[in-house]
């Protein structure tokens, strides 16, 4: 059983300054979203300085392959980051899913286009918009994307409608 | 946030106007009371509670598992 400390990583990368901006669950409940997520998602620049700062911090929580046989060899070193895209992985700090590419919206650099800076714990991330949010769920098309839509855009108008006052 | 906005968050959630995105939602079935609770919250408070149910979650999971 590992526990899902979001926070931990969250700022963990922060510290190392690792660039990334989280999407997905965590990013909606960021916004006010009352969803239940179990992994953290995370869209990392994939420049060579920033894959080796990402394997380094990550490295004493122990990253190894989700659901993947137990004596399938892995190495959560640059070169592996370098040489594929998307990583699925448990940690000693909980599941954590990493995106080079997100549906919708592109590498990094376009998806931080699409962020803004909210503060956990003190640090500042960037965390993806709702608009952002509902791009990427449109273009992931899966039913329980979809099934997200009508939350975000309630948010989305319960702040505009706030913000009026 | 404050008390006028709270009120009027709870009164745009109560009666959400015709056609909005707001009575969409909660037409889908979207708990928007839920919505108003974690607006009050900061962002490290709404990641700690998903934390916490992550957690909690995990573990109703593992006991599940064990009784099949």
């Amino acid at each position: 059983m590992v526990a899902a400390d979001f926070e931990k990583i969250l700022t963990l990368f922060e510290e190392a300054r690792v660039e990334f901006v989280v999407i997905g669950g965590v990013a909606m409940v960021a916004h006010g979203s009352a969803q239940a997520t179990f992994d953290l998602d995370l869209c990392y620049r994939r420049s060579q300085e920033n894959i080796e700062r990402l394997c380094l911090a990550l490295a004493p929580y122990h990253p190894a392959l989700r659901n993947a046989p137990k004596n399938l060899p892995f190495r959560f070193d640059g070169s592996t980051v370098k040489n594929d895209l998307n990583f699925t992985l448990s940690t000693d700090l909980g599941d954590l899913d990493l995106l080079g590419e997100v549906a919708g919206l592109g590498f990094y650099e376009e998806v931080v286009e699409f962020s803004q800076t909210g503060e956990v714990s003190g640090k500042q991330c960037r965390i993806l918009s709702l608009e952002g949010l509902i791009r990427a769920k449109r273009a992931a098309g899966r039913p329980r994307d979809l099934a997200a839509l009508p939350e975000l855009e309630a948010l989305i108008e319960l702040r505009e409608k706030l913000a009026e006052n | 946030m404050s008390p006028q906005t709270r009120a009027r968050a709870i009164e745009l959630i109560t009666n959400p106007p015709p056609g909005s995105k707001l009575a969409a939602a909660k037409e889908y079935g979207v708990d928007l009371t839920l919505l108003v609770e974690n607006l009050e919250l900061s962002v490290t408070e709404r990641i700690r509670k998903l934390s916490s149910v992550a957690t909690f979650l995990e573990k109703m999971r593992e006991a599940g598992r064990k009784l099949r």
